[in-house]
């Protein structure tokens, strides 16, 4: 598969990078590890005037400790978040770095910026300029029919980033800046839900940034992926979950499915059922997973393989198990 | 689209090409260097049989551009035997040696891209055990030896560091 044409601009700084940002707007797509983008171009569902590369300067690529915080540079690889010290107390992200892929696709070029923004998928859509083309063009494509549910009026392509549920469990915020501003959102609110456009960010926009904060003693978090293989493989359901423990009852809870709607579930009465109540409270899990399949079941949409009837019974599955992961984590 | 000087350094030597930016290094590899062993098996980074090193890390050549590999080292599996001191006798690398001792090899399309996979793994541990060595090349599929030998092979170069 070829790529279509395209001009490429190696900036060698971030500011020169916003400059063309703010430049090209919409005409200038952002190439970082290029494991989304550039299969996206070859099966020309991308094709960008311009392509900006990050690659000068280890652009955005750091991870900083703070006392309240951990500040990941959105270019920084995920390799380099697997092998860094000061990753170790975030279960969940580590859980989902790893299960990103596999270390010879991505790990070492793929960001986490990368993976945070990465488009919606479908089984309709991601396919090949050729197969596409016996069809006329869904909604993600600018057409006006959706294939993955009958009559639906907008696109219903599913979000699948293994880092998004895993880091909005963790509480993540996000720095996203362009030439002459910035602003911090938490990560959940980086998700629009729209399968046509499902990251919020404008064209001169960059996503710079991921914070997250440091709880201390009591955090757990885990990340439960579902997917066909042990590898290489986009998730057809997870389940990113963080507890917080004291004295041996859940003070606080996220629970986010990922892979199941066009952005990551925040499922926060789902959560709500685990507060107050002792972390070894065996029915009151089995109350969070069930409520969380409840949820979540109303937005599966069946075009990102395996049945839609088993992706919804699973979602409590893999929540019990994060759930239980992640008290296992809090008492470490 | 104009084309771009860029600067290659593979298997120790430097290459110097004037290429369109939108020319992947996997085409580089195939169509300007005859270094063909890293394949196109599907275009998209998800077969693994495009893998080769760059700066000593494993990543899929068919989806990096090959302006974006200007200026790093990279590895090919021609360059194997060579990091060894390539003699007319065949001087393998263990790896090599070890796919050919253990059966790993059937069509061999695969085995280019298990070996960088593999040279990634044990450049950056010399003695993984069983299930560091799966996940190394759980990116590589391979359709017809099963993956055991493959792991064995491996293996046994990992068991060789031990000793």
């Amino acid at each position: 598969m070829r790529l279509p044409e395209f001009e490429y601009l190696a900036p060698k700084n971030l500011d020169e990078a916003l400059d063309i940002l703010d430049a090209h707007g919409p005409d200038c797509l952002v190439l970082a590890g290029g494991t989304d983008i550039l299969v996206r171009m070859k099966n020309r569902l991308a094709t960008p005037e311009y392509l900006l590369s990050l690659k000068s300067a280890d652009m955005l690529s750091y991870i900083r400790q703070k006392e309240e915080r951990l500040e990941i540079g959105a270019g920084t690889t995920l390799s380099e978040i697997k092998e860094s010290e000061k990753t170790r107390p975030f279960a969940a992200l580590l859980q989902a770095v790893s299960s990103v892929g596999a270390v010879s696709i991505q790990h070492s070029r793929g960001t986490v910026g990368g993976n945070l923004c990465q488009d919606a998928r479908c089984l309709y859509y991601n396919q090949s300029d050729f197969w596409r083309s016996a069809k006329q063009k869904c909604h993600k494509a600018g057409g006006r029919i959706c294939y993955a549910r009958d009559e639906s009026d907008r696109c219903n392509a599913t979000f699948q980033s293994d880092m998004a549920p895993a880091l909005i469990a963790s509480g993540a915020r996000v720095v996203i800046i362009k030439k002459g501003g910035r602003r911090f959102i938490s990560l959940a609110d980086l998700y629009s839900s729209r399968g046509e456009a499902p990251i919020s960010l404008e064209p001169e926009e960059i996503l710079s940034e991921v914070r997250l904060p440091v709880r201390g003693k009591g955090f757990g978090s885990a990340y439960k992926k579902l997917s066909y293989r042990s590898a290489i493989d986009y998730p057809v359901a997870s389940a990113g979950v963080s507890v917080m423990v004291e004295n041996g009852s859940v003070k606080g809870a996220e629970i986010v499915i990922g892979a199941i709607s066009r952005a990551p579930l925040r499922l926060l009465q789902a959560a709500g059922m685990l507060c107050g109540k002792s972390a070894g409270d065996r029915a009151a899990i089995r109350d969070a997973a069930e409520k969380s399949m409840d949820l979540a079941s109303a937005f599966a949409v069946d075009n990102v393989g395996a049945s839609l009837e088993y992706r919804i019974k699973m979602i409590p599955i893999l929540v019990k198990r994060a759930i239980d992961a992640a008290i296992l984590n809090a008492r470490q | 689209m104009k084309k771009v000087k860029a600067q290659f350094n593979i298997n120790d030597e430097k290459a110097s090409l004037f290429i369109g930016p939108n020319r992947t290094l996997l085409e580089v590899l195939r169509e300007d260097l005859d270094l063909i062993g890293a394949k196109e098996g599907c275009g998209e980074g998800v077969c693994g049989s495009c893998t080769v090193l760059m700066d000593g890390a494993p990543v899929r050549s068919c989806l990096t551009l090959a302006l974006e590999a200007s200026g790093r080292e990279i590895l090919t599996v021609e360059g194997l035997a060579e990091e060894n001191g390539f003699s007319a006798e065949g001087g393998l690398d263990p790896l090599q040696e070890a796919f050919i001792e253990h059966g790993a090899v059937q069509c061999g399309f695969c085995a280019p891209g298990m070996l960088m996979s593999a040279k990634g793994l044990l450049l950056a541990d010399p003695m993984p055990d069983e299930n560091k060595i799966r996940r190394a090349i759980s990116g590589n599929i391979c359709r017809c030896t099963g993956y055991a030998k493959i792991v064995d092979a491996i293996s046994s170069v990992a068991e060789k560091n031990r000793g």
